[in-house]
């Protein structure tokens, strides 16, 4: 009978012979905390993959602007992020703002911001420099001439960043943009350094109590080869779709 | 505590910082030793005639290109022994070493990307009028596209070690001493919101000093190669 | 069948006498260089009037002073009686540049819209024509251009000739008073250019007032009422194809068109239908 307990069962007879221990999967609540964890992986993913695009377009967007203090400011924060580790970012944030936060709110109200929603802040904000730089090439890929006949065929400037420049741009950009999220959905993994609990936060309280971590490994890293694999299928439909035939012939 | 100024305490605590550091340095360098060696025979194999051992280097590639960092080093940090037992001699096994292999091998699948990269983009123009001269398949490799295969790897391969650096902040989760590691003990000693403030930024920009010049450096590198 | 867009022609109390465009002692400097060195020019509706020279003689920077796309220091420049140097508002300019059609050397079509979106998405977002009235539209001038049936190809699939051809589509869709063309021959292989002067011609034929930057001497011969002939950012002369290609008053004229024609007076490279078809069958090819 195919119930979920009968297929864990063989699986944990049939991994036995290779040496490897996966009793943990029938024991109810230890089972549960990895689901949970792969859970929490795929919530993270879902907040920064759009949440990293957004923070992408608004500094590509100050990086290209004609307003030189915010181009400054702009390029400063990408250097700043591109050149530091994220685990480092992630301790600043959470270690060190957090509490600056905590200790300034106190007697007014308690500190709303979780753990999960700093790793959302640091990794959008790390990642959304580098989608912004791409961006950017994608905008500076453009060729002149072709902004010239949208003006001259009477667009006004906003029509021709949204008519012309921003989809070039975008397609452009989106192989780069696709490789990107699958960086992104690998450094979700750094959350468990401050203990969100994703996959990896859970399966690290699990070794620690069984000693199998071996075992474990081996399942979040098909996990992740599963989540990579699902964004690089819908990246390359994305660029499928908005593909232009013939270009560049 | 008195009132100490908080740089006081940063100048104090400087060295151990700075011998941490290097503990990265030191990781960063002999993996991306490693992972370039390796790299440069896996990425001489993907281009082979023989489609059974290309398949053999995609499949490398994709693994270590598709799983996190952190979770490599724990696999080579945990999976591995802690000593090596190699004809009645013992080795110990030292955490930093796992800590070298489990960045060497991503950083391997990289280089062995950037070279395969490097080797297509050299026109088959050239390939084909060295044909023509009769120079032999490792003739041609040897003399015409090595040489210019280095020069287009330079920038990307700078790159990498940049990013190889920045990743060896995750030794610090395994229990290997680096920078990272020195920062939370010296902000746990000195217990001031104040300095551990500063120590984190302190870390920041000790990261930043070192890479920040390679990443300029690569950029210079592009911009010549362009032309 | 004109649209509501503005036509410049009806603007104003246009006086019919009066040239659609003119330009008077034009100077223009791109830096140090002094590109345009007093240029004077009447183009006339229903005209088609050539430019023709020696590259760098400012001939396309007439063409974008025309537009507004470049401003020059020193002298006038009146498109249908407006001012374009008076108008500083992108509004003002935006009205200017719905009247002129501009073909480009590269086409300059847009790669990521089909042919059909190329042709509407102006009229339908600068214009304001319902999307219908301009697919309409769009069907029928790609029947003009002999390009119906590739409304839903994109611009990359097509061949250099046919590119131009949607490109010059592209700029009728807009219903303009006047059009420029800058060189719009010069990047295609020698076979499609034929296909392009055929439409350009068809256009002339239909009264389209039609400015041509070209190289093409003989087309410019065949269907031009005006020729200038410029050269280092100066008119050097002006008049009927018949004088300046049959009878030049000036040397310099002469030594160019030499130059350019060879002293055969045959074109190079040749067009269509100068070479004649070769027969392949029956040779032998033997080493």
């Amino acid at each position: 009978m195919f119930t979920i307990d009968n297929v864990l069962r063989s699986f944990v007879e049939l991994t036995k012979p290779l040496g490897l221990n996966y009793s943990f999967m029938l024991d109810a609540s230890e089972r549960g905390a990895f689901v949970h964890g792969m859970g929490v992986t795929l919530e993270l993913c879902a907040w920064l993959i759009p949440c990293s695009l957004l923070v992408g377009v608004l500094i590509a967007a100050a990086l290209t602007s004609s307003y030189k203090p915010l181009v400054l400011v702009a390029r400063s924060f990408v250097e700043l992020t591109r050149n530091t580790p994220t685990l480092v970012q992630i301790y600043c944030a959470f270690l060190v703002m957090n509490m600056v936060i905590t200790q300034s709110l106190k007697g007014i109200t308690s500190n709303p911001l979780t753990s999960f929603m700093w790793v959302v802040i640091v990794i959008s904000l790390h990642k959304g420099v580098f989608h912004a730089e791409a961006i950017r090439a994608g905008i500076e890929a453009v060729p002149s001439i072709t902004l010239d006949a949208a003006k001259l065929l009477g667009f006004s400037r906003r029509q021709t960043l949204f008519e012309v420049q921003l989809p070039l741009a975008f397609r452009f950009a989106l192989p780069v943009l696709v490789n990107n999220m699958i960086d992104l959905v690998k450094m979700t993994a750094l959350a468990s350094a401050i203990a969100v609990g994703d996959v990896t936060y859970e399966s690290i309280m699990i070794w620690s109590q069984r000693d199998n971590v071996l075992e474990l490994l081996l399942l979040i890293l098909l996990f992740f080869g599963l989540l990579t694999w699902l964004v690089s299928v819908a990246g390359r439909w994305l660029e499928q779709h908005y593909r232009m035939p013939g270009y560049g012939q | 505590m008195g009132s100490n100024s908080i740089f006081g305490y940063l100048w104090a605590w400087l060295p151990a910082l700075l011998r941490g550091l290097w503990v990265n340095i030191e990781i960063s360098v002999l993996a991306m030793l490693l992972g370039t060696m390796l790299g440069l025979v896996i990425g001489a194999v993907s281009l082979s005639q023989a489609r059974g051992l290309r398949m053999l280097t995609r499949w490398y590639v994709l693994l270590f290109r598709n799983a996190p960092i952190l979770i490599l080093i724990y696999f080579t940090t945990y999976v591995f022994p802690f000593e090596l037992n190699i004809f009645s001699w013992t080795f110990p096994f030292p955490d930093w070493i796992k800590v070298v292999i489990g960045l060497g091998l991503p950083a391997s699948a990289n280089v062995a990307e950037i070279f395969r990269g490097a080797v297509q983009s050299i026109p088959s123009t050239q390939w084909e009028s060295a044909q023509s001269l009769a120079f032999t398949r490792a003739q041609i490799f040897r003399i015409i596209v090595l040489p210019q295969c280095i020069r287009r790897m330079m920038p990307a391969w700078m790159n990498l070690y940049a990013g190889i650096t920045m990743s060896t902040s995750l030794a610090s989760l395994v229990g290997v001493h680096d920078v990272v590691e020195m920062a939370t003990i010296a902000s746990n000693t000195v217990a001031r919101t104040d300095f551990t403030i500063l120590i984190y930024f302190t870390l920041l920009l000790l990261f930043f000093m070192y890479c920040y010049p390679i990443a300029r450096l690569t950029r210079s590198l592009e911009k010549k190669h362009a032309n | 069948m004109r649209t509501n867009t503005d036509s410049i022609a009806q603007s104003r109390a246009f006086h019919q006498d009066r040239p659609l465009v003119q330009l008077r002692n034009v100077h223009l400097a791109f830096g140090a260089n002094q590109v345009l060195k007093g240029i004077d020019m009447d183009i006339r509706k229903g005209q088609a009037v050539s430019i023709v020279g020696p590259s760098g003689s400012g001939k396309s920077t007439i063409l974008r002073c025309i537009t507004g796309l470049v401003h020059p220091e020193q002298g006038e420049i009146y498109v249908g009686g407006v001012d374009v140097r008076a108008l500083t508002s992108e509004q003002a300019l935006i009205q200017l540049r719905k009247n002129i059609g501009f073909v480009f050397q590269q086409y300059n079509l847009f790669p990521h819209l089909t042919v059909l979106q190329n042709l509407t998405v102006a009229p339908i977002k600068v214009a304001g024509v319902s999307p219908e009235q301009a697919q309409a539209t769009a069907y029928e001038l790609l029947r003009k251009v002999r390009l119906a049936g590739k409304e839903h190809a994109y611009p990359g699939q097509l061949s250099g000739g046919q590119q131009q051809r949607v490109a010059i589509a592209r700029a009728l869709a807009m219903r303009p008073d006047l059009i420029l063309f800058d060189e719009v021959t010069s990047a295609l292989d020698p076979e499609t250019v034929g296909e392009v002067l055929t439409v350009i011609s068809d256009l002339v034929s239909d009264g389209m007032t039609c400015v041509l930057v070209t190289h093409e001497m003989r087309f410019a011969e065949e269907v031009s009422d005006e020729v200038y002939f410029t050269e280092a950012g100066r008119i050097v002369e002006s008049g009927p194809p018949e004088q300046i290609f049959h009878a030049p008053q000036s040397e310099r004229t002469r030594t160019f068109l030499q130059r350019a024609l060879g002293k055969t007076g045959v074109e190079h490279p040749p067009t269509m239908d100068v070479l004649p078809a070769i027969d392949f069958k029956g040779i032998q090819f033997s080493y």
